[in-house]
């Protein structure tokens, strides 16, 4: 038999974790894609005269406070390993409600009521998920076909005109409409709320493992209803927004727009199984959309191209993530 | 000598990122041996034995097999040479049947469908070579956890198999159950089947080992013939220093208040159960996978409602609600399973620590800062003697098994628990970490903190218990005062001896 022998001393391995929780701890990198966004605006600015300039970048916001506003629910709720895919719908379900009320009951009272119509949605989602405990991608896939049809049906189609509500093109400072500063108002408010309150904490926790969540304390299934009150919330104020900054709102307000607040989420590189994530890779997450969307647009490239490049980025990101964990792994 | 080895590795080395964890390994596997590895978390198992089982290629150093060097190979490829790895989590399909989880990724075919009456007979024959039945037609799910790892050492066994490499087999399996993986060895070793076995007991090693091979900080600390070492030589190579088994003194706790009693308690898994624990005692509850002890800790936590029988708490009858109720009652649970019913690996280790506490720590209101929860990490850091980078954001999954109880045990010390149970507190835990658990315990219930310890493993037992309560088929079996407590009190308690 021969000896083992160790053939060269070294330093003792660190606390070292397996190869597989390694993959499975990486967090993918914001810093990453604030570069690629650096590189957007670049390529941008040098193909348009017009993209480099402050009216272009309030025009940027402007596009993206509909969806940064439903994206900050989305947060909360992918970290906690939900999902609300009824957001479309409920945005649409929001502006129907406040178009056809508006005229009767008046501004100071629509408001109120679009805000409980929006909440309605998120206590009916959370009820589901968390009282009668079906999932939630199947709870949200109803509530979304449900809701669409509803606005539809109640809407007989139309597109109702909203007058008297144009809140939404004041610009008080700088030249910067109010939604902008609603959005980043809701998205800070939404970061802070994650970052530095036990609600937040909890979402995490629940998110990265919730069995664990539970025998800690935490009212696990209390904060997740919550969490779909959020995104409900969200929805009122994005159907308001919406609903103001287009003057109407109509059977297809908001299609897709749960899948574009989603896409943004995971660009900004939450992960869709809880527990990672955060709100200002959300804001990059949107800004990378919003910018490439802006850019193809003075480009004169159609919209319809727009998708196309939206969704390509969204695989190649992921893609490109995923190929560097594994390069760093060899 | 190159003729009675089958796997011969000289010089292994490999680095992830910037860390070398493999510095120059070398190792023999002949066939019809059983060679035991073992070493601390970290030090090197894991990587060693993905080498060879080609889930990673070495960065330096080489492998011959039957005498060849042979170059860098992919997992199929070890497994066409005769290599199987079975792994410490079970793969199976929960979902499908017993015999599709054995032929699991080499269906039998005819054409182009799946020959389903071959599938049995050959799922059929693979189970009865490792002397089991199992109903071929059951849903995988509805099996225990010992007859699942069967089924995966079954599949791992199919075609010619040459080297067969177990991790952890037992960690999570009952007596009998790791009895008959014993006998499955066996049948192994005698078919000329070279095997490696990776383990953190020592009664494993010198019940079914013949060469035993110690990994420290990646490197080869001890390798010899079983016959030719001990217990002690063993341990102190995997530590690097002997370990002296250290018995809590005996102390006197009559005339201390009794804080935690179950009376005449049922709930499933266990019935009429009786147990008092005074101020400041370490109560042991002590038996196999199945006995009713991780029950009756699940029930103390309020995980498990009692159907009988009442608890009571300082004397005076308590209702637990929930974990949260308990929690507010000043009892803390750390539980078996740690990655999936305590870890938070994605979040800070400060975090993790702070959890339970967070309303405590709070400013005001719900508003809490990372500065709160690093304070609190740094109380109990170097208390709980946990090995990190000392940052206090550093994520709980990075630190080994041993660290990571640590930091959940200080979880409970943070949020002021003056009653804790734990249930199979050094499970995945290395050598060392486990003297220093040990050490903590005992020091928490000379500071009066009232310990219920319930393990399947004596030497937590035996370790730290003022009072050892033995449970056998969900009641209990016997009682023992302090000055009894020793390994065969144990096991003979409860119901034999040590599995050999």
């Amino acid at each position: 038999m021969s000896e083992y022998t160790a053939t060269r001393s070294g330093a003792p391995a660190a606390t070292a974790a397996t190869p597989t929780t390694k993959r499975r701890l990486r967090i993918p990198d914001v810093a990453a894609l604030v570069v690629f966004l650096g590189l957007e605006v670049l390529v941008f600015s040098l193909s348009s005269p017009y993209f480099f300039s402050w009216d272009n970048f309030v025009n940027i916001f402007s596009a993206l406070a509909v969806t940064g506003t439903v994206a900050a629910g989305a947060t909360i709720l992918l970290i906690s390993g939900q999902v609300d895919l009824s957001v479309g719908s409920g945005v649409a379900w929001v502006g129907l409600v406040f178009a056809l009320t508006q005229p009767t009951i008046g501004t100071a009272l629509a408001v109120p009521l679009a805000v409980l119509a929006g909440l309605g949605v998120g206590l009916l989602n959370g009820l589901i998920v968390t009282v009668v405990g079906v999932n939630a991608l199947i709870t949200t896939l109803g509530t979304l076909a449900i809701f669409r049809g509803l606005t539809i049906s109640v809407g007989e189609g139309q597109s109702i005109g909203v007058s008297g509500f144009d809140w939404a093109l004041i610009r008080p400072v700088a030249n910067v409409p109010l939604p902008v500063i609603v959005v980043v108002v809701v998205l800070v408010g939404v970061g802070l709320l994650l970052q530095n309150t036990i609600y937040g904490r909890s979402i995490y926790a629940i998110g990265a493992n919730p069995d664990a969540a539970r025998l800690v304390g935490l009212p696990t299934r209390r904060n997740v209803f919550v969490a779909f009150l959020i995104s409900g919330l969200c929805m009122a104020m994005a159907g308001l927004t919406s609903a103001s900054q287009l003057g109407a709102t109509s059977g297809t307000t908001g299609v897709g727009l749960e899948l574009a607040a989603i896409t943004a989420v995971i660009l900004g590189g939450t992960s869709l199984s809880g527990g990672v994530g955060s709100v200002g890779g959300t804001v990059v997450g949107l800004l990378i959309v919003a910018v490439l969307g802006n850019g193809l647009t003075l480009m004169r490239i159609d919209s319809s191209w727009q998708q196309v490049a939206t969704g390509a980025l969204l695989i190649l990101a992921v893609s490109f993530d995923r190929l560097r964990a594994r390069m760093a792994e060899r | 000598m190159t003729n009675d080895t089958f796997l011969r590795a000289r010089g292994l080395r490999k680095s992830f990122g910037q860390v070398e964890v493999l510095h120059g390994v070398d190792l023999d596997l002949a066939p019809g041996t059983v060679t035991a590895l073992l070493g601390e978390n970290g030090a090197g198992k894991s990587t060693l034995v993905r080498i060879i089982a080609g889930d990673h290629h070495c960065d330096g150093g080489e492998i011959a097999i039957d005498g060849t060097v042979v170059d860098s190979y992919s997992v199929a490829q070890a497994r066409r040479r005769g290599i199987r790895l079975i792994s410490q989590e079970i793969s199976d399909a929960p979902t499908l049947s017993v015999a599709e989880n054995v032929v699991l990724g080499a269906w039998p075919q005819r054409g182009m469908r799946v020959d389903r009456s071959a599938m049995r007979r050959e799922a059929s024959e693979a189970l009865q070579a490792l002397g089991t039945e199992l109903d071929l037609d059951a849903r995988q799910d509805s099996l225990r956890l010992g007859e699942r790892q069967i089924v995966e050492v079954a599949r791992a066994l199919r075609g010619e198999s040459r080297l067969v490499i177990f991790d952890e087999p037992t960690a999570s399996l009952s007596d009998a159950e790791a009895k008959r993986l014993y006998g499955v060895i066996e049948s192994l070793t005698t078919r000329g089947v070279a095997v490696l076995y990776i383990t953190h007991r020592l009664d494993e090693v010198f019940a079914i080992a013949d060469r035993v091979c110690v990994l420290r900080d990646g490197k080869v600390a001890l390798v010899t013939d079983v016959a030719r070492t001990s217990a002690a030589e063993v341990v102190a190579s995997m530590v690097g220093h002997s370990v002296e088994r250290t018995r809590g003194a005996q102390r006197s706790l009559a005339d201390a208040p009794v804080v935690l009693e179950l009376t005449d308690a049922s709930a499933p898994g266990f019935g009429g159960v009786n147990l008092a624990a005074r101020r400041g005692e370490i109560l042991g509850l002590y038996g196999k996978v199945g006995s009713g002890v991780a029950e009756v800790a699940e029930a103390l936590f309020a995980i498990r409602h009692l159907e009988a029988g009442s608890l009571a708490l300082d004397g005076t009858p308590a209702r637990l609600r929930d974990p949260q109720d308990a929690i507010g009652h000043g009892i803390g649970f750390l539980p078996p399973d740690r990655a999936r019913q305590a870890a938070f690996v994605l979040r800070s280790v400060a975090e993790n620590l702070a959890a339970p506490s967070w309303r405590r720590l709070a400013r005001w209101r719900g508003w809490i800062t990372r500065a709160v929860e690093t304070n609190a990490y740094r109380r109990w850091h170097d208390e709980l003697h946990v090995r990190s980078t000392g940052d206090a954001t550093q994520l709980l999954g990075t630190l080994s098994g041993g660290n990571q109880q640590k930091v959940l045990l200080g979880r409970w010390l943070e949020a002021g628990s003056r009653i804790l149970v734990l249930s199979e507190p050094t499970r995945g835990v290395d050598v060392g970490a486990r003297e220093e658990i040990y050490a903590v315990l005992r020091e928490l219930a000379a500071q009066g903190t009232t310990l219920v310890v319930a393990s399947s493993d004596y030497e937590d037992i035996v370790a730290v218990a003022d009072t050892a309560i033995v449970m056998v088929r969900g009641r209990v079996a016997a009682t023992i005062p302090h000055h009894d407590i020793t390994v065969s009190a144990l096991t003979e308690a409860a119901g034999g001896a040590i599995h050999v």
